[in-house]
């Protein structure tokens, strides 16, 4: 990790809830070289959520800063921008848009650029056959099943080609083979594409597909280890 | 795919919500386009009968607010009548009465031998004999109300006249009205020798400005007295301004009550949606979006519902103008102007109705949208 320029540089972050009475991120640094594949492991209320919100720019740091690119998200104006063009989200809930189609949610995102109706039309199916919906484009996120919601969703992170996939515990809520499915699609995309990819995961077969596991307790990283040594263990 | 799309499947998405909101609009607007259509068309009504008549100016005693003005001595029409660029004066009493069961009427008498019976079409009968015939001449739809022809008698307060006539007018509001001579309805009423209004009509070589010194010279040589061309007089006569403010008032409430129901709407909406408007944030939509989104939403149930309720306030115009009481009387204004107001009002009730939603849920934090499941 040390040999490749940081992408995202976290410095002491710390992140307090109703008005202090709750710490969830305690001192919290580290930094993500481009195109790593992180995951970030530990209890549930251990923080890792509130971490990730912060990398997406979801949420600003009580203290502390993030540095992107060697920009500091503090001094950026418009997050909203900043999201739509550098990071793509996968939650655990899927979070498609319950009215719109498979490749409408997928051009959701793509509202904020200045493609044109036919291109982004024609991006959505592209990324809808990348991840292997070719045959459900026109179904309703009710019509699919949990695998299925969850690749619509990939798709939708990678609409406005982001440089960070940050993955909300993304085999939380499906079966042993929906999972197997996306996390196979999740290392693709890093391998292919080069993308960076931070996932915050119980499942220790996610944990084991990053090449560098974070882990926390309190708040705070306990351990940080890349290679061999990574992995949900 | 564009924000329509999401626009218009969010409200499908509601089907009931949005259809009842809608309804709720269109009762709002159809009072605004019934009500403003009535006003307006009072309005027009009278200046239509003048313009019938061929009346280009108007001369009346204004000292009160009264639906009609204060009467006054014919004797002020043989000094119009002298008066250069007057080509012709009739003089003309006027006054609310009732006329068997029918309700309260406005019955005018007309001094005979005068243009002011020049523009009646008759269809039976005759124009008055003289000025103190006990005799009525009925305008066509008046004569259908009330069930009358040429020869038939009707009691007028506390006398009886003969049908004399029954005749057409290009304005609508005289074919529903009753005219007799003016001596009849000065005796009558026992106003002998008074008027309320003196009709004049003018040469048309005159021109504005002719116009102009013509009426400051009846300023100066009748004080107290006042000159109207037909818009004017119909402007500043109080039925009109009661009629025009009362639809004013009720159209405010309705379109209140309206931009109330669309806000309910779009608040229930907006707290219903915070998890997805945290989404959208989340993948990057700027609050703006959200914003345009949200507007875009409560104007278009506000403009559907607008346009529901144009057609019903038409159609409640037609029932109303076939209604005993306003047949022949008002021919309401269903003019563009009416009809693009009611479109821009319901427009602006959207935009209103939605302006505080769209606050709420584009302030949102996109964190705090997503913790709502």
């Amino acid at each position: 990790m040390a040999t490749r320029p940081p992408l995202i540089d976290a410095r002491n972050l710390t992140r307090t809830f109703d008005n202090g009475a709750v710490t969830a991120l305690r001192d919290v640094s580290f930094a993500v070289a481009d195109g790593e594949f992180v995951s970030i492991i530990g209890p549930s209320g251990c923080g890792k959520s509130s971490l990730l919100n912060l990398l997406g720019a979801l949420d600003t740091p009580t203290s502390g800063e993030i540095w992107f690119a060697g920009r500091s998200l503090g001094k950026i104006r418009d997050l909203s921008q900043f999201r739509a063009q550098t990071i793509g989200f996968v939650f655990q809930s899927f979070h498609l848009l319950p009215t719109l189609t498979a490749i409408e949610n997928v051009q959701v995102p793509m509202l904020e650029t200045d493609l044109g109706r036919a291109e982004r039309r024609s991006r959505a199916v592209d990324l809808l056959h990348a991840v292997g919906l070719d045959h459900r484009l026109h179904h309703l996120p009710t019509k699919l099943s949990g695998g299925e919601r969850q690749r619509v969703a990939i798709a939708r992170s990678l609409a406005n080609n982001p440089k960070v996939l940050l993955a909300d515990e993304p085999t939380g809520n499906l079966d042993t083979g929906s999972s197997q499915v996306v996390l196979a699609l999740l290392t693709q995309i890093h391998r292919e594409r080069g993308m960076t990819v931070i996932t915050v995961t119980h499942d220790a077969g996610v944990a084991g597909a990053a090449e560098r596991t974070i882990r926390m307790l309190d708040g705070r990283i306990v351990s940080d280890s890349t290679g061999s040594a990574a992995g949900g263990k | 795919m564009s924000l329509f799309t999401i626009v218009i499947k969010n409200l499908r998405h509601r089907p009931t919500r949005s259809l009842l909101t809608m309804v709720g609009i269109s009762v709002g607007i159809a009072a605004v386009v019934a009500l403003t259509g009535l006003a307006r068309g009072f309005q027009t009504s009278w200046e239509a009968s003048y313009r019938a008549r061929g009346t280009d100016l108007i001369v009346a005693r204004v000292t009160s607010r009264d639906p009609l003005p204060t009467p006054f001595s014919s004797k002020i029409s043989d000094r119009l009548r002298t008066m250069p660029g007057v080509t012709a004066v009739g003089g003309v009493l006027a006054d609310l009465m009732s006329i068997e069961d029918s309700p309260t009427i406005l019955i005018a008498g007309w001094e005979t031998n005068t243009f002011l019976w020049k523009h009646l079409r008759i269809n039976q009968g005759r124009l008055p004999a003289s000025e103190n015939e006990k005799v009525i001449m009925l305008g066509a739809i008046a004569a259908e109300v009330l069930n009358k022809k040429v020869g038939d008698t009707a009691q007028i307060d506390t006398e009886r006249f003969t049908v004399c006539g029954i005749y057409t007018s290009e304005a609508l509001s005289e074919n529903g009205s009753i005219v007799m001579p003016l001596g009849a309805l000065q005796a009558l009423t026992t106003r002998d020798g008074m008027v309320n209004f003196v009709n004049m009509k003018l040469d048309p070589a005159l021109g504005p400005d002719g116009v102009r010194q013509l009426r400051e010279a009846i300023g100066r040589a009748l004080p107290g007295f006042q000159s109207f061309d037909a818009s004017q007089v119909s402007q500043a006569n109080m039925a009109v301004q009661i009629s025009k403010g009362m639809s004013l008032a009720t159209s405010l409430i309705a379109v209140a009550v309206g931009a109330v129901g669309v806000m309910n709407t779009m608040l229930m909406s907006v707290f219903e949606r915070m998890h997805e408007i945290g989404v959208l944030l989340a993948i990057g939509w700027r609050r703006r979006r959200i914003v345009t989104m949200i507007l875009l939403e409560s104007m278009l149930l506000s403009l559907v519902g607008g346009i529901v309720g144009i057609a019903i306030g038409l159609v409640s115009l037609r029932v109303l103008a076939w209604t005993p009481i306003l047949r022949g009387r008002i021919e309401p204004d269903t003019s563009a102007i009416v009809l693009l107001l009611a479109l821009a009002v319901s427009v602006a009730l959207g935009t209103l109705g939605g302006l505080y939603p769209a606050w709420v849920g584009a302030r949102m934090s996109p964190s705090t949208g997503l913790r709502h499941e």
